[in-house]
């Protein structure tokens, strides 16, 4: 079992990380940067090691200096949370390399699913459903309006190496695709060093719908049932939900399964979530597989029982799964929403600063996973996520309502952030009736 | 708020149950360790990078882009066709000249620990499919040093390559002579430098690539010989070593002193090169100098129409004198008007930018370059104005200094070698006027090209397309030919200078330029100018597509015409042309 884990990640997920160590009996060791020397994380872990100035280049993803503070301070496994290194193949081979348990998918499966092209051509051996999108990596403007034309057009252009929205445009006729292709291809020059691009068919009012799943070292992969993420903002997600009122028990059974499926063609182990996108119809298409866990993870933790970052340590330790596939069962309904210093009113506009003020409500079926506290200052280097507010309810128009009521009480002085806006989210009739899409929030604005 | 307090109680839950598991043993597998070898630290930015990183990333830290040192067989790796190197002269031995103390020793050390039987390889390979002599120098061997193993290798790889008629390319990085060889190691800088010669003598290429260090006995022979020189940014470059020259003068060098990027601005090497882009280069260069290929003829049947164009429209110009010589000298000197760079765009293809007057400074103010002229090499000569008050900055105002004419002269006497034409773009106010310019020799550089220019043994034309100032413009128009745009101008002196020295009025411009007979109509009149170029209405980059069709056909129709000449006719014709004005 492991015995110490070194925590390569800052904010609240690295707090859960944390916690769920300490309960499981495993010391933890916290790794921070100069502006992060007051952060939870810092403080709260057993031992904490300052591994660089500010900027998340020069600490959270100095590969070779967070691999330093594992072996100076005894840690035989690191959690890479979410964002900064967690899908890194390279430092994950590093890892390995250095006999590191990384509590995560091989090196090897991170390279595969990272590549979106060879993500893509692993599904469609294993017969998972993928979007009609062009077959080789595409360089030039030119080939790619040929590529654009076979797969039909509206179609989206993304970075093979992409995430998170950058390096992605879509193009509704062959007049806008030139510029488009060329803006996109410049971002994901920019962002990944990399200027690798692929085009594919665009899904009018797709639903954003993913399959967490976990796989041990023994070959046992089970799904833990769906995730809508339709509430997305520039490809951001802002609230997510689990059970989705689009799915079925019948179609969750065949995603479900075919998610299984799609971690089994790469030889996956760990946690890991397949996402797909859900047309109308219920026709459905793989998008991406993120070899991580993820921010929304909480919602299925609720709706299923399981604690997922504790199975992914039991996993990396070498345990076989404590769950089968008959035992998930999903009860009830639970709702996240991602609280960000950001003004909406500005353009999402980041908004760091100090909190000089704070109430964080609680009660039944709440809770919060955060990283913050009254005086703290949130640093303008990294991710703007404050904290994430979970309610679970027995129904969704239930848990609609506590939401709304937890967002009411939220307090935070000192700085921007997006409650106002969440709350208009779970005040919009079309939300409230579960119809939405991944334009939702682009439609809510432009009214 | 206080956090390590609000967290004591959490914190201490973990810490007892973990003190009473520290008597396990620790159940998995191997402990934690940086395996040897996996990262290493850079010799630059001091910190630890990943070694495959660098690896994958061409020896290159990815943290600083500083330039780790190569093993000779790496090198070829990045830059030849795969598989296709042949070595030569292999376990050659050094006799130990001075039976040197500990050198044999130390000599049987070294090969056993790099593999190596001496600090470079020599052999022949194909770069892009162009065969070449290739030879790579490695530091691991007692710093690359040239003692007489060294020496003889480059020497009969040289000698070889011009018997085969093959290229010379060689990854230079040296300390120096071997010490421990003594006067034996000085003597192979004068032989390898001997060998260069007969290999230049025969018509072929030469292209050294410095990299870090490159210094001593060997700067000062092979590595400076090259036709066209390369460097990897940030290389150590120098004669006498930074170390010694402090040592010697009792001063702090100056940052950046002896870098690649110091003799790039110092005129003695052509460009900096990144490691990435290494082979690519290689081989746009071979394919500039390939020798085994044939002179594409141009078929000027098919393009009678244009010379009516270009007839109908020198008629045009003829007649219209309604313009005054005052508006074409303002046209001429327009900002907006077409400079070098943009004929360079519209008539050549593959342009490659040479520097450096091998003396003391790349002067921006002229470009030279390598190019296609449809299918067939060129060597460009251009004056530059730039078109930003950053670039004229730069450029100084297109006034050309000593060391751009030196620069110019070079590359001239380069393309005389290779047989390539010369085509010259002339844009200036006048030869640069200052102190600088007095104390390394204006005027003796201007009078250098004149006299060079008038033998040299390969076509030469020159188009006026902007401002024609004086000596500074006939400095690059000792030529065949001389063509001219419409309102471009050619005189002995700005109008400004003209009435200043003569009516001792500068404000007199106007009424000069009328007088100077400066204009390109005035000039055809007199025979001082073989051709004129109409330009359009409003004359900018945008629309002289058309100025380029017509000076494409008249440079497809010199060159056809000169290439039918001996070289004898082509030189003696150039004579006559200046003889009778």
């Amino acid at each position: 079992m492991i015995k110490k884990v070194l925590i390569a990640n800052r904010g609240e997920i690295a707090v859960r990380i944390i916690r769920a160590c300490r309960e499981m009996g495993i010391q933890t060791v916290a790794v921070y940067s100069e502006a992060d020397k007051e952060a939870v994380h810092t403080q709260l872990a057993d031992e904490a090691i300052c591994i660089g100035p500010a900027p998340s280049a020069e600490s959270y993803l100095s590969m070779e200096r967070i691999i330093s503070a594992t072996i100076t301070s005894g840690a035989d496994a690191i959690h890479p949370g979410f964002g900064f290194l967690s899908e890194n193949s390279k430092f994950a081979f590093l890892c390995e390399q250095c006999h590191i348990t990384f509590i995560g998918p091989s090196a090897e499966v991170i390279r595969k699913m990272g590549n979106k092209s060879q993500a893509r051509n692993t599904m469609i051996e294993a017969g998972v459903p993928v979007i009609p999108g062009s077959k080789d990596p595409i360089y030039d403007v030119r080939s790619a309006a040929v590529a654009a034309r076979e797969v039909g057009y509206p179609v989206i252009i993304k970075a093979a190496l992409g995430g998170g929205g950058k390096g992605m445009r879509v193009a509704n006729t062959p007049e806008e695709f030139e510029s488009s292709f060329l803006t996109a291809q410049k971002e994901a020059k920019n962002a990944f060093g990399d200027d690798t691009m692929y085009i594919e068919h665009f899904i009018r009012h797709p639903r954003h719908i993913e399959f967490q799943i976990l796989a041990d070292s023994k070959g046992n992969i089970i799904h833990f049932g769906e995730r809508d993420c339709s509430i997305q903002r520039n490809h951001q997600k802002m609230l997510e939900e689990a059970p989705s009122s689009a799915i079925t028990p019948k179609l969750r059974k065949v995603m479900g399964e075919t998610a299984v499926r799609a971690a089994k063609a790469c030889g996956y182990t760990n946690a890991g979530t397949v996402e797909f996108l859900l047309e109308n119809d219920e026709r459905f298409y793989f998008m991406e597989m993120n070899t991580r866990i993820q921010v929304e993870h909480p919602v299925t933790e609720w709706v299923t029982g399981v604690d997922l970052i504790k199975e992914q340590i039991k996993i990396a330790s070498g345990l076989p799964l404590s769950y089968k596939q008959k035992d998930i069962k999903i009860q009830g309904y639970a709702i996240e929403c991602r609280v960000n210093a950001e003004n909406p009113e500005k353009n999402f506009l980041p908004s760091p600063g100090t909190i000089t003020g704070m109430f964080l409500p609680g009660g039944k079926g709440v809770r919060i996973d955060s990283a913050i506290y009254e005086g703290y200052t949130v640093p303008a280097y990294y991710d703007s996520m404050l904290a994430k507010i979970i309610v679970y309810a027995d129904t969704r128009e239930e848990a609609i309502v506590k939401m709304r009521s937890v967002l009411g009480e939220v307090v935070i002085d000192g700085i921007d952030t997006n409650v106002d806006y969440l709350y208009q989210i779970l005040e919009h009739p079309d939300y409230c009736t579960g119809n939405v899409d991944i334009e939702f929030i682009e439609k809510m604005s432009e009214k | 708020m206080n956090l390590k307090n609000t967290f004591k109680k959490a914190g201490s839950i973990s810490r007892a149950r973990t003190d009473s598991m520290k008597k396990e043993i620790r159940m998995f597998g191997k402990e934690p360790e940086v395996p040897k070898g996996l990262l290493k630290k850079c010799n630059s930015c001091k910190s630890a990078v990943i070694t495959e990183e660098v690896k994958d990333n061409y020896y290159i830290c990815p943290k600083c882009n500083y330039y780790f040192r190569m093993h000779a067989f790496r090198r070829l790796e990045m830059v030849v066709d795969e598989g296709t190197f042949e070595q030569w002269d292999t376990g050659l031995q050094s006799p130990n000249p001075l039976d040197y103390k500990g050198y044999e020793e130390k000599l049987a050390v070294v090969k056993e620990k790099t593999n190596l039987d001496e600090a470079v390889i020599t052999g022949k390979a194909l770069i892009g499919r162009y065969p070449v002599a290739i030879g790579v120098c490695d530091s691991r061997f007692i710093m690359a040093s040239m003692g007489e193993v060294v020496g003889e290798k480059i020497t009969r790889m040289v000698e070889r390559a011009t018997s085969e008629r093959l290229p010379v390319i060689i990854f230079v990085c040296s300390g120096g002579a071997r010490m421990q060889e003594g006067i034996t190691s000085l003597m192979q800088m004068a032989k390898t430098s001997a060998a260069l010669k007969r290999h230049s003598d025969a018509g072929l290429l030469y292209i050294p690539i410095l990299t870090n260090p490159t210094t001593g006995g060997v700067t000062a022979s092979f590595a400076m010989l090259g036709d066209i020189i390369l460097a990897e940014p940030g290389a150590l470059i120098g004669f006498a070593g930074p170390r010694v020259i402090e040592q010697t003068i009792g001063q702090k060098l100056p940052q950046g002193f002896q870098t690649a990027e110091f003799l790039l601005e110092h005129g003695f090497i052509d460009a900096i090169v990144e490691r990435p882009e290494m082979k690519e280069t290689l081989i746009r260069l071979l394919k500039l100098h390939n020798i085994d290929r044939d002179r594409v003829k141009f078929d000027l049947s098919l393009r009678q129409k244009e010379d009516e164009e270009y007839q109908s429209n020198l008629n045009e110009i003829e007649d219209q004198k309604s313009i005054s010589a005052w508006d074409r000298v303002q046209k001429s000197r327009k900002k907006g008007r077409p400079v070098s760079s943009n004929y360079i765009k519209n008539l050549f293809t593959e342009f490659y930018e040479i520097h450096g007057d091998r003396c003391y400074k790349d002067d921006p103010a002229i470009m030279c370059g390598l190019a296609f002229f449809h299918g067939n090499p060129v060597t460009v000569i251009s004056q530059e104005k730039g078109t930003t008050t950053k670039e004229n900055v730069a450029c100084n105002f297109g006034m050309t200094s000593p060391d751009g004419y030196r620069k110019a002269l070079r590359v001239m006497k380069q393309a005389e070698k290779f047989h390539r034409p010369i085509v010259c773009l002339i844009d200036t106010p006048g030869a640069f006027c200052g102190i600088e310019a007095e104390e390394r020799g204006q005027g003796e550089a201007i009078a250098r090209n004149l006299y060079e220019m008038s033998g040299l043994k390969t076509p030469i034309v020159s188009l006026i397309i902007g401002e024609g100032g004086s000596g500074g413009a006939l400095a690059l128009a000792t030529s065949d030919e001389v063509w001219m745009l419409e309102n471009s101008i050619y005189s002995i002196l700005s109008p400004e200078g003209f009435a200043s020295i003569l009516w001792k009025d500068s404000k007199r411009a106007e009424e000069a330029a009328k007088v100077m007979k400066l204009t390109s109509i005035d000039l055809k009149e007199s025979n001082i100018v073989e051709r004129v170029f109409k330009e359009p209405e409003n004359y900018t980059p945008d629309t002289m597509a058309n100025v380029c069709k017509q000076i494409d056909y008249a440079l497809c129709q010199f060159l056809e015409e000169k290439s039918k000449l001996t070289i004898k006719e082509l030189v003696e014709k150039r004579y006559q042309r200046f003889r009778v004005m």
